[in-house]
C-alpha cells in the first residue's frame, strides 16, 4: 500500500548545501555510488526489462505469434475444465511462460501488455502526486498562517480518511468508463499529502535558515525565494519521495484490479491475473506464480532502487 | 421463464486460503456406497452454499434452485416425479390431487380433485379453499413476482389484485372441500404442468400477508422450517402431520436438512473433496471451473454427479439497432462466433456443450439441426465475410454487447469478442451490475446492441421455450423477454397453430421445425447448452440429479447411506 510506504519513507533531512555543488556533479556522484551497488544495479536491470517489455508489448506478442486477448484452444484440456496442456502451466516452445486456463491467452505476452496498464498507472499517479504535494506543500510551508491551515486541514483529512475503502466505493460506484485515467485520479487524491506533509515540513525550517534569510534581505521576492533558494533544496527529497511512491501504487493497482475495481477485461492487468488465478492455484500454480513474480520483483527493484538512491544523496550531503 | 442462476465465480468469491485442506481423497474408496445407492431412514444432510435462497414464499421465489427447495415443505396439486435411476424427473403426476386433472371444453376448464388425510404443518387439514387462495396469492401485487403462468393462463377480472386486496376470485370453483375447478382464458392442454408450478401451494386463508412466508412458511410438504437466520443457515426437521401414504413422490429418508449460506465457491469445494468431519453427509452447488481437473481420481470420480441444466446459453442480437437491422448482417455473426471458446469459458465440456438450435437437447421434439453449421462450433469466418460483403459491412462495425459483471459472463463475453474480431467486427462489452443486468436488458430503450444471457424451460416442451422469446406481441416497454425485438408475422401465426394443436409430442415437434425457421431470421445466437458437476460427501446416497431443477439433486429422493456417521 502506497500510504504505509511513504509513512516510513521520510527522508532525513538534507543539510543547506552552502557551497551548492554543481548539479552534474551530484548526479554523476550519486550514479558512481549506484553502480558499484550490486543490488541498485540487478534492480535497475529488472527494471530497464519491466521498461522495455512494457514498450515493446506489441512486438513480444508478433514474436510470440499471439495478441494479448487471442484465444488458443488447442492449449487448453477441454475435458479438464480448461487447464493448460502440458506441464508447468502449459510452458512451451510456443507460450514460453504457458497459458491462462480455460482460454489459453499467452501469459508472456499478457504480461507485457499489462506491464504497460500498472506503468501507466502508476508513473501517473507519481507524476500527479508530485506536483500536487510539491506545490501544496510549499505554499503551506512558506506562506504559513491561514495558507498552511487550511492546506494542512486538507492533508489531515485526506490522510485520516480509509483510503482503500473509500477507493473501492468510489471505483465500484463511478461507471466503468475509462478506467486507467479514474484510477490515477483516485490514486493521486489520496496520495498526494504524503510527499506535501514532508515538503511543508522541510520547507518550515529552510524558510528559517540563514541563506534564506539572507536572500530575502537582498531583495529576493517570494518567487525568487521559492524556486531559486527552496525548490532546489528539496530536491533529494522528491526524488527520493517518487521513487519509494511508484512501487507503492503499482501495488494499490494490483489490489484494486485483484479486488475487481480496476481495469475491465479483457485488459490485461497483473492484479487481474492474480485475482483470476486465485482459484486455480492448487490445479495450475504456476498461473499464480509468474504473475505474482513479476509484481513482487518490480515492487522490490523500485523499493530497493529509491533506498539505495536516498542513502547515496545523504551521503553526498553529509560529507 | 424459470430465472436461471448462475453461479457466480472467482472475482465475486473472496480468497479461499484453505491450505489446510491437505488430505485430498477423503476416506478410502473401498467399501463406499455410490451416491446413486438407496438412502437410509435418518440423519441429516447439510448443504454447503454460497447465496441464500430468493424467498421461501412459494408465490415469490421462481429459480431451478429455490423450486427444488419448495418441494421439501411444500406441496402442489400436482408435481415431478422424482428423479431416479429409473426416472428423468420431468414426468408430470398427481400430488395433493389424485390425478393429473381432468379437461373439459376442449382444455378451458380444468378439475382436480383432492386426496384425503392432507395437513398443514399446525394439524389443520388441507381444503381445496386452501389451494384456492394459494394460487389467489399470484395476482397481489407484492407477492406475485414468481411463476408468472397463474396470472397468464387462469380467466381473472382485469382489476383483480389477489386475496388480500380483492377478496375470492370467481373463476376458481371450490364446489366442496375435496374439488377446485379452474376456468382458463383460453384451451391450455399442459395445465398439468401449470399446477406444478410453485404458486400452486396451499396456504390456510388469510395467512402470508406481507412476506411473512419468507421467514416462517406454513408447511404442507415432508419438512418444516425449525430454524432460520438469513443468508446465514436454515434447518428443516419433520413434519408429524405429513403421510407418507399421500405422497408417492417424496422419499423423505433424513430426519433434518441444514443449509449453511454464505461460503466461498472455492471453500466448498474444498471442504467437499476434503470430506472431513460432517462434511461426508454434506452436498454443495456447481463445482468451481477449476475443481474439474482435481476429481479425476477413482475416488472423487466416485462421487461426482453431473447432469444437465437444461438451459440454453445465448446472445441476443436487437434485430432494430443499426446494422443488425440487416438479416444478412445478423447471420454473419452466427457464422463469425466461435461457440467452442464459450464452451471454454463456463469450464470447458463438462460444464457446456456448443449449441447447434435454439432449444436444448432436453426439449422433446428438438430438431438439433444447425442452421450455420461450422466444425465442431468453432465458427466459419469464410462464409461470415462473404455475408458481411453481401450487406456492404466489409470494413466491419462496433457491436455493444451488454454481459453481467461477474468473472464467468466476462469470460463469454471476451470469447464472443475473440470470435467476432476475425470478421472485423469490434465487440464493446458494457458490464452491467448482475442484480440490475435483467431490468436492463428487459427495457428495450435501455438495451443495446447485444446481450448475453440465458433461457431455461418451466416444462420441457416448446411451449415455454420459443413464444416467450419469439412472439413479437409479447415486446414490452419493460420486463421485456423478446430481447431481439423480432416482430415476425409469420412467426406469430405459426405460435398460434401451433399453440391450437391439440396433441402434445406433435405440438413439441412443430416447435422443433419452427425453432430452424426463427434461426433462418437470426434473432439470437445460441452459445451452449450449460451443465452441471456437482461433488457429494462420501455418505450421500439418492443423489440424483434432475433436469427440471437446473441439474441440481433433486432433494425429495437424497439421503444418507448410514445415518449413524
Amino acid at each position: 500500500m502506497a500510504t504505509t510506504t511513504l509513512h516510513e519513507a521520510q527522508p532525513s533531512l538534507p543539510s543547506p548545501p552552502t557551497g551548492a555543488a554543481p548539479p552534474g556533479g551530484t548526479a554523476r556522484r550519486v550514479l558512481r555510488e549506484l553502480r558499484r551497488d550490486i543490488g541498485a544495479v540487478l534492480s535497475t536491470a529488472f527494471l530497464v526489462l519491466i521498461v522495455l517489455m512494457a514498450l515493446f508489448a506489441p512486438l513480444i506478442g508478433t514474436l510470440a505469434g499471439h495478441g494479448p486477448d487471442t484465444f488458443d484452444s488447442a492449449a487448453v484440456d477441454k475435458d479438464l475444465g480448461g487447464l493448460p496442456k502440458g506441464s508447468l502451466g502449459g510452458i512451451s516452445g510456443d507460450h514460453w511462460l504457458g497459458v491462462e486456463p480455460q482460454n489459453g491467452r499467452d501469459i508472456l505476452v499478457r504480461i507485457a501488455y499489462g506491464a504497460r496498464i500498472s506503468m501507466l498507472i502508476a508513473v501517473s499517479a507519481t507524476l500527479l502526486t508530485t506536483v500536487i504535494g510539491v506545490v501544496l506543500g510549499l505554499l503551506a510551508g512558506f506562506y504559513g498562517r491561514w495558507v498552511d491551515q487550511v492546506i494542512s486541514r486538507l492533508m489531515d483529512f485526506l490522510m485520516a480518511f480509509p483510503a482503500l475503502i473509500f477507493m473501492i466505493a468510489v471505483l465500484s460506484a463511478l461507471p466503468a468508463g475509462n478506467r486507467p485515467v479514474l484510477l490515477v485520479i483516485v490514486l493521486s487524491v489520496f496520495g498526494w499529502p504524503y510527499l506535501a506533509r514532508v515538503v511543508r515540513g522541510q520547507t518550515l525550517t529552510l524558510t528559517g535558515r540563514e541563506f534564506v534569510e539572507a536572500a530575502r534581505a537582498s531583495g529576493a521576492g517570494s518567487r525568487a525565494l521559492i524556486f531559486a533558494e527552496i525548490l532546489p533544496n528539496l530536491r533529494s527529497t522528491i526524488i527520493v519521495m517518487t521513487t519509494l511512491a511508484v512501487p507503492g501504487y503499482i501495488g494499490t493497482e494490483a489490489g484494486l484490479s485483484f479486488l475487481g475495481v480496476g481495469v475491465t477485461p479483457p485488459t490485461a492487468s497483473w492484479g487481474q491475473m492474480i485475482a483470476n488465478s486465485v482459484s486455480w492455484y492448487q490445479v495450475d500454480p504456476m498461473y499464480f506464480v509468474i504473475p505474482g513474480a513479476f509484481l513482487f520483483g518490480t515492487v522490490l527493484a523500485l523499493t530497493v532502487v529509491g533506498d539505495r538512491l536516498r542513502h547515496a544523496l545523504d551521503a553526498g550531503e553529509a560529507s | 421463464m424459470r430465472r436461471a442462476v448462475l453461479s457466480c465465480a472467482a472475482l465475486c468469491t473472496a480468497i479461499p486460503l484453505t491450505l489446510t485442506a491437505c488430505s485430498g481423497g477423503g476416506p478410502a474408496a473401498s467399501g463406499q456406497a455410490k451416491p446413486t445407492a438407496d438412502p437410509a431412514t435418518g440423519g441429516t444432510v447439510h448443504f454447503l452454499e454460497k447465496p441464500d435462497f430468493s424467498h421461501l414464499d412459494p408465490a415469490r421465489g421462481f429459480d431451478g434452485g429455490v423450486n427444488n427447495f419448495y418441494r421439501l415443505i411444500y406441496r402442489t396439486l400436482t408435481t415431478r416425479e422424482a428423479a431416479g435411476p429409473h426416472s428423468d424427473g420431468t414426468k408430470i403426476v398427481g400430488d395433493l390431487a389424485t390425478d393429473t386433472g381432468r379437461a373439459s371444453e376442449n382444455n378451458k376448464t380444468w378439475t382436480f380433485t383432492l386426496k384425503k388425510g392432507l395437513f398443514f404443518q399446525n394439524g389443520a387439514p388441507i381444503t381445496s379453499q386452501d389451494v384456492k387462495f394459494g394460487v389467489e396469492r399470484a395476482w397481489d401485487p407484492d407477492a406475485g413476482i414468481g411463476s408468472p403462468y397463474a396470472k397468464q393462463v387462469i380467466a381473472a377480472p382485469a382489476d383483480y389484485k389477489g386475496p388480500y386486496q380483492s377478496g375470492d376470485l370467481d373463476t376458481i370453483e371450490t364446489p366442496d372441500e375435496r374439488t377446485i375447478v379452474f376456468h382458463l382464458k383460453k384451451s391450455y392442454p399442459q395445465f398439468s404442468s401449470v399446477v406444478a408450478q410453485p404458486n400452486f401451494t396451499p396456504f390456510p386463508k388469510g395467512t402470508g400477508a406481507k412476506a411473512a412466508f419468507d421467514t416462517k412458511p406454513i408447511a404442507s410438504g415432508p419438512y418444516e422450517v425449525a430454524n432460520y437466520r438469513r443468508g446465514s443457515s436454515l434447518e428443516l426437521v419433520r413434519n408429524k402431520h405429513w403421510k407418507r401414504s399421500t405422497d408417492t413422490v417424496r422419499a423423505a429418508r433424513p430426519d433434518s436438512f441444514v443449509w449453511t449460506f454464505g461460503l466461498d465457491a472455492a471453500t466448498i469445494d474444498e471442504r467437499l473433496i476434503a470430506g472431513q468431519g460432517k462434511d461426508i453427509n454434506a452436498v454443495g452447488p456447481k463445482v468451481q471451473p477449476a475443481t474439474i481437473a482435481r476429481l479425476q481420481t477413482p475416488q472423487l470420480k466416485q462421487r461426482t454427479l453431473a447432469g444437465v441444466t437444461g438451459c440454453t446459453t445465448y446472445m441476443s442480437l436487437n434485430t432494430t439497432k443499426g446494422p443488425l437491422r440487416d438479416v444478412r448482417v445478423r447471420q454473419a455473426i452466427e457464422y463469425a462466433v466461435n461457440k467452442q471458446t464459450t464452451v471454454d469459458a463456463l469450464g470447458g465440456s463438462a460444464l457446456a456443450t456448443a449449441a447447434t438450435s435454439i432449444e436444448p437437447p432436453s426439449i422433446p421434439g428438438r430438431d438439433a439441426t444447425d442452421v450455420y453449421p461450422s466444425k465442431d462450433g468453432t465458427g466459419d469466418p469464410e462464409a461470415a465475410r462473404k455475408l458481411l460483403a453481401e450487406a456492404g459491412q466489409s470494413k466491419g462495425f462496433t457491436l455493444t454487447v451488454d454481459a453481467r459483471a461477474n468473472a464467468t459472463e466476462q469470460a463469454v463475453a471476451v470469447a464472443v469478442q475473440q470470435g467476432l474480431k476475425r470478421v472485423g467486427i469490434k465487440v464493446k462489452i458494457n458490464t452491467i451490475d448482475t442484480s440490475t443486468f435483467y431490468e436492463v436488458i428487459g427495457t428495450p430503450s435501455q438495451q443495446h446492441d447485444a446481450a448475453l444471457t440465458g433461457w431455461c424451460p418451466d416444462w420441457p416442451g416448446g411451449t415455454t421455450f420459443l413464444p416467450p422469446l419469439f412472439d413479437g406481441r409479447l415486446i414490452s416497454d419493460k420486463g421485456n423477454s423478446v430481447l431481439s425485438m423480432l416482430d415476425d408475422k409469420k412467426i406469430q401465426k405459426r405460435i398460434d397453430e401451433i399453440a391450437a394443436m391439440e396433441d402434445e409430442t406433435a405440438q413439441n415437434e412443430a416447435y422443433g421445425k419452427l425453432d430452424a425457421e426463427i434461426m433462418k431470421r437470426a434473432p439470437i445466437v445460441p452459445l451452449n447448452y450449460s451443465k452441471t458437476v456437482l461433488v457429494v460427501g462420501t455418505n450421500i446416497a439418492g443423489a440424483h440429479t434432475s433436469i427440471s431443477y437446473s441439474g441440481g439433486i433433486d432433494l425429495v429422493g437424497i439421503g444418507l447411506a448410514d445415518p449413524k456417521k
